[in-house]
C-alpha cells in the first residue's frame, strides 16, 4: 500500500509542476504591467529609472523561466508575497479564510453524498412512474442555479420564517443554509450518476443470478451492487468536491460566510494578483489531495486491485 | 440476446404499458426540453413581436413597481421593465453559453480525436496537458482567469471555455477510442480506406449520438457557470441585460421587490433545464440496456 502511494505521488509530480506553471503563467501573461499598477496604487507618477529599479527589485527584468523557478522556490515554502490591497502577507489572508471554506465544502459534500445515495437508489429501485418522478426532481434540482436557490432559501427561512439569520459570525448554525444550498444541486448531480451506475449494474448477469437465487432488492443493492460501484463513486465524490470548492464562492458571497470566496471576489475587483495566484495554487492543492484520497479508496474497495498492489 | 426474454413476466405489473419503455424511456422529458429550447430561440430571435420598451429604457417615476398592466413583470430599481430586460437577456445569456460551448468544442474535438488516433507518446503528452488543467477545480480556474483579464462577459466566456475544455477532450478521446476499435472500422482500414475516410465515414458517425448528449449536458453546466459569474458581478457588466446580472442587481431590493428575483431565476432554471432534459432524453433514447427487475 505504501508503495502504491509513493508510485502515485511520483506519477503526480509532473502534474504538480504543470499546475504550478499554469498558476505562474496566468499572472505573467496577464494584461497590464504589475509595476505600473503598483506605482499607480501608491499614487506616484513613475520615472523610467523608478520603473527599472522596481523591476529589478521584483526580479521582473529576468527572463521568463528564471522568474518561474524563483517563484516556484518561494511557492514551495508557501511564500506568495503580500496582498496589494491589504498589505498583509497572502498566506495570512488565506489562513484566515481557508478553514471556513473547507468547513462549508466538507459539510456540503457530506450532505450531497446522503442526498445522492437516497435519490439515486430510490430512482433506480422504484417502479416506472415513481422512478420517472424522482428523476424529474433530480433534473430540476440540477438545473436550479445555486445563487437563486440561496436567495429563495433566504427569502423563506430568513425573511418569512425567521429561523436563520443572514449576518452570521461563522458559528455552526450559520453553516446550515449555505451547506444545504450547495449540497442540493451537487447531490442531485451525483444522484444522477448513482442512478446511472446502479442501472448499468442491474443490467449485468450477476444481478440476474442474484434475483434467480431469490435475494431481495435491498440485499442485492447493498450486498452485490454497492461494493461494485463504491470505487467509481469515490472518484465522483472527489470531483464533486472540486466543484464544491468553486461553488463556495457563489454561496459565501450571498450568505456572508467568511471564507475564501469573499477574499477572491475582492481580489478580482482590486486586481490583487498575488492573492488570486495563491488562491489558485491552494485550491489546486486541496483538490489534488482529494483526488489522491479517492484513488486510494478505489484501490482499497476493489479486491483485485488491492491484491495486485499488496503482492508487489 | 433479446432483452425481453430476460425479464420475469410473472412479476411484471401492468404489462400493457411496456410500449412506453420500448419507445424510449422518457420521451416526455425530451419533448419538453426541445419545446423549451424552441421557445427560447423564438423569443430571442423575434423580440420585436412583443411591444415592449427597450431593455435600457428607464422610467424613474415607476421604480420597483410590482407587476401591472403596463409592466407585466414589474420594474427594477431604475424603473426598467423586467420583462423587456428578461427577453433582451435571451441572446446575451444563451449566446454567451453557446459561444463558450463553440470554443470548448473547437479545442476539445480536435484534441480528443488526435490524441485517440495518434496514440502512444502523443496521446500521453496531450492527455497529461489536459490533466494539468483539470487538476484545478473548474470554477476556480475560471475565476482566476477572469481575475487576471478583468471582469467582463468576454473574460468569463474565455475563462469558462479554458476551464471546461479538458474534461470534454477526455470524453471525446474515450468515445473515439471505443469507436475505432470496432471490427468494421478495422475492416475499413484493412480494405485500404485512407485514415481521413475512416475517421469521417466510420468513426465520426458513431460518436455523434453520444457527443450530442455530452454537448447538451455541458451547455447546461456552462450556462449555469456563466450566469453564476454574472451574478457575482464578474461576468456581464451593467447595463447589459443578463439573467444572472439581473439577479445581482435585485439583491439589495430583496425584501421590497421580490418580483425582481422570481423572473430571472426562473429564466435561468428553465434554460438550464431545457438543455438537461434534451441531454438526458437523448441519452435514454440511445440507452439500449434493460435492467433486470423483480
Amino acid at each position: 500500500m505504501l508503495r502504491f502511494i509513493l508510485v502515485r505521488l511520483a506519477a503526480a509530480l509532473p502534474t504538480l509542476l504543470g499546475m504550478s506553471f499554469v498558476a505562474f503563467a496566468i499572472v505573467a501573461l496577464a494584461p497590464g504591467d504589475p509595476v505600473m499598477m503598483e506605482l499607480r496604487a501608491m499614487g506616484i507618477v513613475p520615472k523610467p529609472e523608478d520603473i527599472a529599479a522596481i523591476q529589478a527589485e521584483y526580479g521582473l527584468d529576468k527572463p521568463f523561466f528564471a522568474r518561474y523557478f524563483d517563484w516556484l522556490g518561494r511557492a514551495v515554502r508557501f511564500e506568495f508575497g503580500t496582498s496589494v490591497a491589504t498589505g498583509r502577507t497572502v498566506m495570512a489572508e488565506i489562513m484566515i479564510h481557508l478553514p471556513a471554506t473547507l468547513a462549508l465544502a466538507i459539510s456540503a459534500l457530506l450532505g450531497a453524498i446522503v442526498i445522492s445515495l437516497t435519490l439515486g437508489s430510490l430512482a433506480a429501485m422504484a417502479g416506472q412512474f415513481a422512478g420517472a418522478g424522482l428523476r424529474g426532481v433530480t433534473v430540476l434540482l440540477v438545473s436550479v442555479p445555486s445563487f437563486w436557490l440561496a436567495l429563495l432559501l433566504i427569502y423563506i427561512f430568513v425573511l418569512r420564517l425567521g429561523w436563520a439569520r443572514l449576518v452570521g459570525d461563522g458559528s455552526l448554525s450559520d453553516l446550515i443554509l449555505p451547506a444545504v444550498t450547495l449540497s442540493l444541486a451537487v447531490g442531485a448531480a451525483l444522484g444522477r450518476m448513482v442512478y446511472e451506475r446502479i442501472r448499468s449494474e442491474m443490467s449485468e448477469d450477476y444481478v440476474r443470478l442474484a434475483i434467480a437465487k431469490g435475494l431481495g432488492p435491498m440485499q442485492i443493492l447493498i450486498g452485490h451492487i454497492a461494493p461494485r460501484i463504491a470505487g467509481p463513486l469515490a472518484t465522483a465524490w472527489a470531483n464533486a468536491f472540486g466543484g464544491l470548492l468553486g461553488g463556495t464562492v457563489i454561496v459565501e458571497s450571498i450568505f456572508g460566510w467568511p471564507g475564501l470566496g469573499q477574499l477572491i471576489l475582492e481580489a478580482i475587483a482590486q486586481r490583487d494578483f498575488p492573492v488570486i495566484q495563491a488562491y489558485l495554487v491552494f485550491m489546486g492543492l486541496i483538490f489534488f489531495v482529494t483526488s489522491l484520497i479517492a484513488d486510494l479508496a478505489v484501490v482499497l474497495s476493489d479486491p483485485q486491485l488491492r491484491r495486485r498492489y499488496s503482492d508487489e | 440476446m433479446s432483452n425481453q426474454t430476460l425479464r420475469i413476466p410473472a412479476l411484471r405489473i401492468l404489462p400493457r404499458l411496456t410500449w412506453l419503455t420500448r419507445t424510449g424511456r422518457h420521451p416526455i422529458g425530451l419533448a419538453l426540453g426541445i419545446m423549451l429550447l424552441v421557445g427560447f430561440a423564438l423569443i430571442g430571435l423575434l423580440p420585436a413581436l412583443l411591444d415592449l420598451p427597450a431593455p435600457e429604457h428607464m422610467d424613474l417615476l415607476a421604480r420597483l413597481s410590482p407587476p401591472s398592466a403596463a409592466h407585466p413583470l414589474g420594474t427594477d430599481h431604475l424603473g426598467r421593465d423586467v420583462l423587456a430586460r428578461l427577453i433582451g437577456a435571451v441572446p446575451v445569456s444563451l449566446g454567451a453559453a453557446l459561444s463558450a460551448m463553440v470554443a470548448i468544442l473547437a479545442i476539445s474535438l480536435p484534441w480528443g480525436v488526435i490524441a485517440a488516433l495518434a496514440g502512444g507518446r502523443t496521446d500521453a503528452v496531450m492527455m497529461r496537458l489536459a490533466d494539468i488543467i483539470m487538476a484545478f477545480p473548474m470554477l476556480v480556474l475560471a475565476l482566476a482567469i477572469i481575475g487576471f483579464m478583468g471582469a467582463s462577459l468576454e473574460a468569463s466566456i474565455l475563462g469558462v471555455a479554458a476551464a471546461w475544455w479538458p474534461s470534454n477532450a477526455r470524453l471525446v478521446r474515450a468515445l473515439v477510442l471505443s469507436a475505432s476499435h470496432r471490427d468494421f472500422v478495422r475492416a475499413a482500414y484493412l480494405s485500404g480506406a485512407s485514415r481521413m475516410r475512416v475517421v469521417l465515414r466510420h468513426v465520426l458517425p458513431q460518436i455523434l449520438p453520444p457527443l450530442a448528449v455530452i454537448i447538451s449536458l455541458e451547455t447546461a453546466s456552462v450556462l449555469l457557470a456563466l450566469s453564476s459569474l454574472s451574478f457575482l458581478g464578474i461576468g456581464a457588466q451593467p447595463p447589459t441585460p443578463e439573467w444572472g446580472a439581473m439577479l445581482n442587481e435585485a439583491r439589495p431590493f430583496f425584501a421590497q421587490a421580490p418580483h425582481m428575483l422570481i423572473a430571472p431565476g426562473l429564466a435561468v432554471t428553465f434554460a438550464v433545464l431545457a438543455f438537461n432534459l434534451v441531454g438526458e432524453g437523448l441519452q435514454s433514447v440511445l440507452d439500449k440496456r434493460e435492467p433486470y427487475r423483480w
